[in-house]
């Protein structure tokens, strides 16, 4: 019933994604319509993909540090990926696709930095002082992006901000099958993990004692989350709030186990974004809102209802 | 010491001249704005500015003069270092609070309103008044006033200023370029959307089919964004229908508007 529920709120967020836009395209053309096929389809699709990556990599990382304020951009990647992009422009690199890999580039050096700085004080990733070091290293990031910006002549750097938040704007089907083709992996690294991830809220010890490799575990669902995040940053800029709450969401509904949490993460995340993304473009057409602004005024009385509800039953 | 510390620090004070201008035209000009120099140098009162932005870069003898910076906001130090009887800023939040630091130090400051093309008239006026050459601000103002008071012609052909691409930022109504575009005999697509620039949707820009897409850039080559798969829906981004302009000639109000209108027809009508 669950699960029937959420899959049809998921395809019907995806239909209503391509069937509604600024521009007037009769349903009976829709099939045929070039602004459907090359702009709506595409973007739709990256909207959901994002989306369900952002659930899951929130659900996982929320569970690896066992603070449910985890986000996926917490751990420093959003400021990576904005020195990265902010570079790419202050070096006038060129090239339709500089700066979607220069963010990238940029989240996985900060990725590395992070890891890094966890593995200090022997092999095992402490959640504090990787929680920690992200705050520091995305600070440390952003610190060194506004004096690039501040310092350098050109006015373009200021854009750099735009596309760093841009949301979905630049979705094409080549972002699509970018995504497509590389998102299965680090998925499917952190649904294996589930069984160690619903032993590890039980405290690292305990989870050892269980017979979880705790170290593995948590090295794993690290690298992978944050690889799932810093292709999203890549694609789509930094879409905010669908990490953090739409896996508290499914938690609420779903419980805690995440053979089933997660896949729950990816639809909901997936239908919030199609969806949040759907009203942005068309509310205040023919200008178009920042889709992280509507995905947090949908996502937070969804969550304040549920979690009233579950709190007083 | 202690004393004799204080009063050279008093005798200094007090044989600092005031900034502020008994009576009389101001001699020493600092401009923070391109627009105000290309002004004053029109009105004949160029050899009195002794300090520009970094973004100054007209009329050629502007660039001899020593730069404050890009004033954005303006270095408070660096203005007060060029020793200005007068500074002119454009009238935006942080220039308002840069203008009473430097009243505070007793330089006199004027903020003017320059955004579309019948705030040039009154700003030469202004400035007129300022530099003690009313005559010729008179004679430039009345040019300029013809200019933004003048009919638009017929459009003939449609285009959409893109400020950026990802999201797609563009120009809307009530912005200088709407107005050129108009005065050039081009229907501005985003007309409709009421403030100077927003961001919208490619697919409003494929559904609105400009004629052209015109970029400010001094680059000969059109902007990376033509490449790309999503904007190729837009049919004058495959047709190669880029408009660049530079941006010292088209993207500021000033005396040379008249040149950019003239210009922009040309290069739409071809």
């Amino acid at each position: 019933m669950k699960w029937t529920l959420l899959i049809t709120v998921a395809v019907l967020a995806l239909l209503l994604s391509v069937v509604l836009g600024p521009a007037a395209v009769p349903l009976g053309e829709l099939l045929r319509s070039d602004i459907v096929w090359n702009l709506r389809a595409p973007r739709a699709l990256l909207a959901f993909l994002v989306g369900g990556s952002l659930g899951v990599a929130g659900a996982g990382l929320q569970a690896l540090v066992r603070n449910p304020l985890a986000d996926p951009f917490l751990l420093g990647l959003s400021g990576g990926a904005g020195l990265g992009a902010v570079l790419a422009i202050a070096l006038h690199l060129s090239g339709p696709w500089a700066l979607p890999i220069a963010a990238f580039i940029g989240a996985l050096a900060a990725l590395g930095l992070v890891y890094r700085l966890g593995l200090i004080g022997g092999a095992s990733l402490d959640p504090r002082i990787l929680l920690l070091g992200g705050v520091a290293i995305g600070a440390f990031a952003a610190a060194i992006t506004t004096a690039i910006v501040s310092l350098a002549d050109a006015a373009e750097l200021r854009n750099a901000f735009l596309w760093l938040w841009g949301g979905l704007s630049g979705a094409s089907w080549d972002s699509v099958l970018l995504i497509a083709l590389y998102a299965p992996i680090p998925l499917v690294v952190l649904l294996a993990a589930s069984r160690p991830l619903d032993l590890l809220a039980l405290g690292e010890e305990s989870a050892a004692y269980l017979g979880a490799d705790v170290e593995r575990v948590k090295r794993r669902v690290y690298l992978a989350a944050s690889l799932l995040t810093a292709a999203a940053v890549a694609v789509s800029g930094v879409i905010g709030f669908v990490g953090l709450v739409v896996p508290h969401i499914a938690r609420l509904t779903w419980g805690h186990r995440h053979r089933s949490l997660l896949p729950a993460a990816f639809l909901g995340g997936g239908a919030l974004l199609a969806f949040a993304d759907t009203l942005a473009r068309t509310v205040v057409a023919p200008r178009e809102l920042p889709v992280g602004v509507v995905t947090a005024l949908i996502g937070v009385p969804v969550f304040a209802f549920l979690l009233r509800r579950w709190t007083i039953a | 010491m202690l004393r004799r510390l204080l009063l050279g620090v008093l005798l200094v004070a007090a044989c600092r001249p005031s900034g502020r201008p008994a009576v009389g035209p101001s001699q020493r000009i600092v401009s923070l704005l391109p627009s105000f120099t290309e002004l004053l140098f029109a009105i004949g009162a160029g050899d009195r500015v002794v300090g520009r932005t970094q973004w100054c870069d007209y009329p050629p003898a502007a660039l001899s003069i020593p730069s404050v910076g890009d004033g954005l906001p303006p270095n408070i130090e660096a203005v007060m270092a060029r020793r200005p009887d007068l500074v002119v800023l454009y009238n935006a939040g942080p220039n308002v609070t840069a203008a009473k630091q430097l009243e505070r130090v007793g330089i006199h400051t004027v903020l003017i309103d320059l955004n579309r093309l019948e705030d040039l008239g009154p700003a030469a006026r202004t400035l007129g008044r300022l530099t003690g050459r009313e005559e010729q601000a008179e004679s430039l103002a009345i040019a300029l006033d013809s200019l933004a008071g003048r009919p638009p012609p017929p459009a003939t052909t449609s285009v959409a200023f893109v400020v950026w691409d990802n999201p797609p930022i563009i120009i809307g109504h009530g912005s200088y370029l709407d107005q050129l575009a108009s005065q050039a005999g081009a229907r501005n697509v985003f007309g409709d959307v009421a403030a100077p620039s927003a961001q919208v949707s490619l697919e409003t820009i494929v559904a609105r089919d400009p004629r052209w897409i015109a970029v400010l850039s001094d680059s000969a080559v059109p902007p990376a964004f033509a490449k790309r798969r999503e904007w190729r829906a837009v049919r004058a981004v495959r047709d190669g229908h880029f408009l660049l302009l530079p941006g010292s000639l088209f993207g500021r109000p000033g005396p040379r508007s008249g040149d950019a209108i003239r210009q922009l027809r040309a290069r739409l009508s071809r």
